[in-house]
């Protein structure tokens, strides 16, 4: 399987030696120098994930990773340089799957991309909660029989929760799974995660009755 | 040794006060006495002049005794009419050697004396000729009211020394809040808390001093904020170029087979001291932001499942946990626990134990190792930022950024907790990390 990666960075440099070292890790790598320049090439081109700086000319990265989040369930890892709790989430509000920052390592990276491609193990059954069904061998979710569009790491997140059917799973399980983290520690990006997953799932997302949180632990499901 | 300002001021206000009163009551006393004596002595005399008159009349009549008797007006009064023929006295036995000599030889006179035990006024007047007329009055009634006078002028001297004294306590408490306040607001600055500002005075007195005061804070805090941010400004930009570097090392390693001898062992040093150079960066930028960045909100960690999760992705480590809770950002102490790890691996040859136990209100976090230990003099040293020289010994092929510890220090401090570092009974070292215990129960 070759995986195509689009790197949208704006500092030339910066992109060639990415690119390079990822070609080395096994990818293919088509680069872009700004947002401009990258959506155009999405409408014909298909690639497996995106990398996007938010700091970018013209087009801001954020504003990008918002309209390839509109289209599609593409995973998306932003690249930041600031690592303010601000820039992080924002970046993951705006839809991304995960992000890393400079001076991230193509090694680093490598293990994101394929953490965020890996396939749920074969076959399982249809998962019922409450008004919810989750197919997992489609990859789909309606509620109340009404399709609910999650993307990859929104999906794959519920399934987890789904699958520990109502025992809690802690935030350390969730992030090593989900996002293959061996190392834990920024719990932020579960959070915002959970919270897209509640905007989708849940009738009231500030009252949730389907994903709960465990207080200082980690969360469950409404079995 | 000095007394406190608020000491002095309260002492001199009931001194002040004391002093005042005292005059006062001095005043008063004498004033009331003296009057009140005058008083009696003036109405004593009258009546020893109508009594002289009436003694005169009936001097020889054969009902004198009982007239002298008629005219005492006590149980502590006596009369006393010597006359070349004899001694008549009534009331109160009074001997006349008793009374002073001067006083019955020459009359008239008024003297106070003391009869018996008891003061008395002696008032002395000639009658026909060659004979005394003496009449003592007794004064205990006036005594006491001199000695009750007297008892509410002294408790009244105390009282107001006593309401001096609190008032100058209650007045140097208030003049002296302000003070406290700065005094309050530049321990905290001196705690590292630049926020800390005094509020606002309306006293025109105060208002220059505590301008003065928060404007040179508020210069601090800059001051203090610009030097992170260039700080992080600096990390911030060498960024870009360390993606670059590191990446291209990259490349370069994988190729490191093509290019042998001392081309390879050149590439080795360049890409070994660019990853060092990258993790320095982001140390260094982690410690500018340790200052600035606003924690989330502190949410509760359960201490024992945090050791468990870490160290389940490194190497394996004895672990002697006990169930603690404590109260912080999971991301800083994630960080702590790394860091001491990381070092006890590249100076003492790894972590031997890695324990969390509970003593009281506080949970203890301690990191173990069998190496060489710190000397006593470097124990404080070693947790500033890029002391690793102090270390000298130790600088392997795996230095770190130099910065590990210090910003275990700054994070465990954020976190309301302290560290150090001791001499483990077996050889070694031990750091311990201290934080406020929430709850044992897990």
């Amino acid at each position: 399987m070759c995986v195509r990666v689009l790197l949208v960075e704006d500092d030339e440099r910066i992109r060639q030696a990415l690119s390079l070292a990822l070609s080395d890790e096994g990818f293919t790598v088509d680069e872009a120098g700004s947002g401009e320049e990258a959506l155009p090439r999405l409408e014909t081109e298909s690639f497996d994930v995106m990398l996007v700086d938010l700091t970018l000319p013209g087009m801001d990265g954020l504003e990008v990773v918002r309209a390839l989040r509109s289209r599609g369930d593409l995973p998306i890892i932003v690249v930041t340089a600031r690592t303010d709790a601000r820039d992080v989430i924002a970046g993951l509000e705006a839809g991304a799957d995960d992000y890393v920052t400079k001076p991230l390592m193509a090694g680093v990276l490598a293990a994101r991309i394929r953490a965020l491609l890996r396939r749920r193990g074969p076959g399982r059954e249809a998962v019922r909660i409450g008004e919810l069904e989750i197919r997992p061998q489609e990859g789909l979710v309606h509620r109340a029989g009404e399709r609910v569009h999650l993307t990859r790491t929104e999906f794959r997140l519920l399934l987890e929760l789904a699958g520990a059917s109502g025992r809690i799973v802690t935030r350390e399980q969730l992030l090593q799974k989900v996002w293959g983290y061996d190392y834990f520690g920024d719990t932020r990006l579960l959070d915002v995660h959970i919270r897209r997953l509640r905007r989708k799932i849940e009738a009231n997302p500030d009252d949730p009755e389907l994903v709960l949180t465990v207080r200082g632990t980690g969360y469950r499901i409404r079995s | 040794m000095r007394l406190t300002l608020r000491c002095r001021v309260t002492l001199s206000f009931g001194f002040g006060l004391l002093v005042v009163t005292s005059v006062l009551a001095f005043a008063t006393w004498n004033l009331a006495s003296g009057y009140m004596l005058r008083q009696r002595e003036a109405s004593a005399t009258r009546q020893a002049e109508v009594n002289v008159r009436l003694v005169e009349r009936s001097l020889a009549s054969p009902g004198f005794d009982e007239l002298l008797t008629g005219l005492t007006t006590g149980p502590d009064s006596s009369i006393l009419v010597m006359s070349p023929e004899g001694l008549v006295t009534a009331g109160r036995k009074v001997e006349p050697s008793q009374l002073p000599a001067g006083l019955v030889e020459h009359p008239p006179g008024k003297e106070r004396i003391t009869v018996d035990g008891l003061p008395m006024l002696a008032v002395a007047r000639p009658v026909a000729g060659n004979a005394v007329y003496v009449e003592l009055f007794g004064l205990q009634q006036l005594n006491r009211t001199f000695a009750f006078l007297s008892a509410v002028l002294i408790a009244g001297t105390i009282g107001s020394a006593l309401l001096g004294a609190a008032l100058g306590s209650w007045a140097s408490k208030r003049a002296l809040k302000p003070l406290t306040e700065l005094n309050c607001a530049a321990g905290r600055i001196a705690g590292g808390d630049l926020h800390a500002r005094l509020p606002d005075q309306d006293d025109p007195d105060l208002a220059a001093l505590a301008a003065k005061f928060n404007s040179t804070a508020q210069a601090l805090e800059q001051r203090a904020l610009r030097d992170a941010r260039f700080a992080s400004d600096v990390s911030h930009e060498l960024r870009s170029p360390l993606t670059t570097m590191v990446n291209a090392g990259a490349v370069l390693r994988r190729r490191r087979e093509h290019l042998p001898g001392t081309a390879g062992t050149a590439l080795e040093l360049l890409t070994s001291e660019v990853d060092r150079f990258a993790r320095m960066v982001v140390d260094l930028l982690e410690i500018s932001r340790a200052d600035q960045t606003d924690d989330p909100a502190p949410e509760e960690i359960a201490l024992d499942a945090l050791v468990r999760n870490v160290i389940a992705t490194r190497a394996p480590v004895p672990v002697a946990l006990e169930p603690a809770v404590v109260q912080g950002d999971r991301r800083r102490l994630d960080r702590v626990l790394t860091n001491l790890l990381d070092n006890a691996e590249r100076h003492a040859g790894g972590a031997v134990l890695v324990s969390v136990r509970t003593a009281g209100t506080s949970a203890r976090l301690a990191v173990e190792d069998a190496g060489p230990g710190v000397p006593e003099a470097l124990r404080e040293e070693i947790f500033e930022r890029f002391a690793r020289g102090v270390m000298a010994g130790s600088r392997g092929d795996d230095t770190g950024s130099g910065l590990g510890l210090a910003l275990v220090r700054d994070h465990v401090h954020r976190l309301g907790g302290r560290v150090w570092v001791e001499d483990r009974e077996a050889g070694g070292s031990r750091f311990v990390v201290e934080m406020v215990l929430r709850s044992s129960d897990g």
